[in-house]
């Protein structure tokens, strides 16, 4: 594991985890087009949890935000940890993209995303968390070039 | 890094605006509040140029605001046309299907002769 972070579910503090995520990924000399997925990723998933994760009376802010990040043989993977209400976001249908612009919903797009962008991705429920494993494949400089 | 937003004058039935920055969760509600304006009623087959040279990063927030620009215009015969997306721009919208490829340029000449076109046709339709 390259890094555990550990933020409050609030929207303020997602920009923070990012932040520290890109300088950690920067160092280890991950490619930018795979640091922008990272961000892409944890935005998505940091919002969802935020905004919909929130269980029974907890106000917004009071759920807390885990992402550990490690980097072994050509994956990065992510591991979210979160104490909000049980959610599966690979249980979500994928939205219908070739529909009119009139007819299509605003929103839906970031899980999907998030599974486009994805190697493998795996959920459970434990002891009250969400459990979200993320693996992105890192290209091989050669791919890279 | 947050959002910067230029809205210029409409020229012909077409508004530019020119962002540059991050479209995302932080700043998706500072276009939203500057493109109401120019959605409530705009004209009949308007069109909004969005150009993206200087924006380096969108998340699924940033693509419900051209949604919400997307569906106004459509309600209005309008459109809303993109240009020079940049690489992790251009991926967003290819996953969602953000915009549909036509109303993609790769510069701003390229999207100017398209509207000039576009204008010229509706004044020879006028003519007839």
């Amino acid at each position: 594991m390259l890094i555990r972070l550990i933020v409050p579910g609030e929207h303020a503090r997602v920009e923070d985890l990012n932040a520290s995520l890109e300088a950690v990924l920067a160092r280890h000399c991950v490619a930018p087009g795979v640091r922008d997925d990272v961000r892409l990723i944890v935005e998505e998933l940091a919002s969802n949890a935020i905004e919909h994760g929130v269980d029974g009376e907890a106000a917004v802010g009071q759920n807390e935000l885990s992402v550990d990040i490690g980097i072994h043989g050509g994956l990065l993977t992510l591991h979210f940890r979160d104490d909000g209400a049980p959610f599966d976001p690979t249980s979500v249908p994928p939205p219908d993209l070739d529909a009119d612009i009139d007819e299509r919903p605003i929103g839906g797009l970031g899980l999907h995303l998030i599974r486009q962008l994805a190697e493998e991705i795996s959920y459970r429920r434990e002891a009250g968390f969400n459990l979200l494993k993320v693996s992105l494949r890192i290209p091989t400089p050669e791919e890279q070039a | 890094m947050s959002l910067d937003i230029r809205i210029e004058p409409p020229v012909n039935g077409s508004q530019r605006v020119v962002l540059a920055g991050r479209l995302d969760t932080q700043s998706y509600a500072q276009l939203d509040e500057r493109l109401a304006p120019l959605l409530r009623s705009p004209p009949r087959g308007s069109t909004l140029v969005l150009e993206l040279d200087g924006l380096a990063y969108i998340s699924s927030a940033g693509i419900r605001s051209i949604f919400k620009a997307r569906k106004a215009l459509s309600a209005v015969g309008g459109r809303v046309l993109v240009v020079n997306p940049q690489p992790q721009i251009q991926k967003v919208f290819d996953l969602v299907k953000a915009v549909p490829m036509g109303d993609i340029f790769a510069s701003t000449a390229e999207a100017d002769a398209y509207l000039d076109a576009m204008q010229r046709k509706v004044l020879e339709g006028d003519d007839g």
